[in-house]
């Protein structure tokens, strides 16, 4: 019978059982790996950097963890939290980067091989639309968990998704009528 | 009608584009990195209770039956009201202080 996440943390707090943690990180790391990958554009070797980063800082916080959100909650803020950390570093945080920012408000731009490819779209998106519309519409968290997980108000959250939505309607509508 | 429709179907869409990533060595990868297992937790505490139970043997016998803490008891006894209260709030003050500052480090380093 397969444990559900509150029994393998407390075997992990307990016992430092490994097995435990182990079993967490299979469960969580496609959707946390999926997450980082799409904050990172694709960059599939920095996103599972970063997303061994995020299971270690988990595990070494463990007692932090005080289940009054989801464990799978708890990990995307981690995982947030280390993009944002290295991206500051990188000086690559969206917005910084003028020629990004205008691809970004350009669909025309975009490789024709890459039109009507959805995950592309997403892609073009500014950062705080694009992780609102990830863990909202992609991964189902509520709005209310977004906000905890982005460090930002309930309303932001809510406008983010509305604009990113809108602007994901558009770029499909442009590549279509192309 | 047709805006609900849409963001039903983008919603869905983005949903079932998110393939599942095979794990392919990555949770061996981060189970690699994980420092050292401790010991059980109840065998750590089996060592501790047995460890204060024999330090406690040890330092009854050297202290002559304790007599010690007899004495220091009486002095205690002796003291103003108003010392023994303004040590204890100190104490409680420094310990409260210890705590708080111990749980912002934790917090911060999840942040």
């Amino acid at each position: 019978m397969p444990l559900h996440d509150a029994d393998l943390v407390a075997r992990v707090l307990v016992d430092d059982d490994h097995h435990a943690f182990a079993e967490l990180v299979r469960n969580h790391q496609s959707a946390v790996r999926g997450l980082l990958r799409q904050l990172t554009r694709s960059d599939f070797a920095l996103a599972d950097d970063l997303a061994q980063e995020t299971f270690l800082r988990a595990y070494k916080n463990m007692q932090s963890f005080r289940g009054e959100a989801k464990f799978s909650t708890w990990l995307y803020r981690i995982a947030y939290n280390c993009f944002r950390e290295d991206a500051r570093k990188r000086k690559e945080l969206v917005g910084i980067d003028e020629s990004q920012l205008a691809a970004e408000q350009d669909p025309q731009t975009v490789d024709p091989a890459l039109k009507h490819d959805l995950m592309h779209a997403l892609q073009l998106l500014p950062l705080h639309e694009r992780s609102a519309i990830l863990l909202c519409c992609q991964n189902g968290l509520s709005h209310d968990e977004a906000a905890r997980v982005l460090d930002i108000p309930l309303g932001t959250v809510k406008t983010n998704v509305l604009r990113g939505r809108e602007k994901l309607k558009k770029t499909l509508a442009v590549w279509k009528t192309d | 009608m047709d805006e609900q429709f849409q963001e039903d179907w983008l919603d869905r869409r983005l949903r079932e584009e998110m393939p599942y990533i095979d794990d392919e060595g990555f949770t061996a990868a981060v189970v690699q990195k994980l420092p050292a297992a401790q010991a059980p937790g109840s065998y750590r505490a089996a060592i501790l209770i047995g460890l204060t139970l024999l330090a406690s043997v040890i330092a009854y016998f050297l202290s002559d039956g304790g007599r010690f803490f007899v004495v220091a008891a009486y002095r205690l006894a002796g003291m103003p009201l108003f010392f023994i209260s303004f040590v204890a709030i100190c104490g409680t003050l420094i310990a409260t202080a210890a705590g708080a500052s111990a749980a912002l480090a934790q917090t911060r380093d999840t942040r």
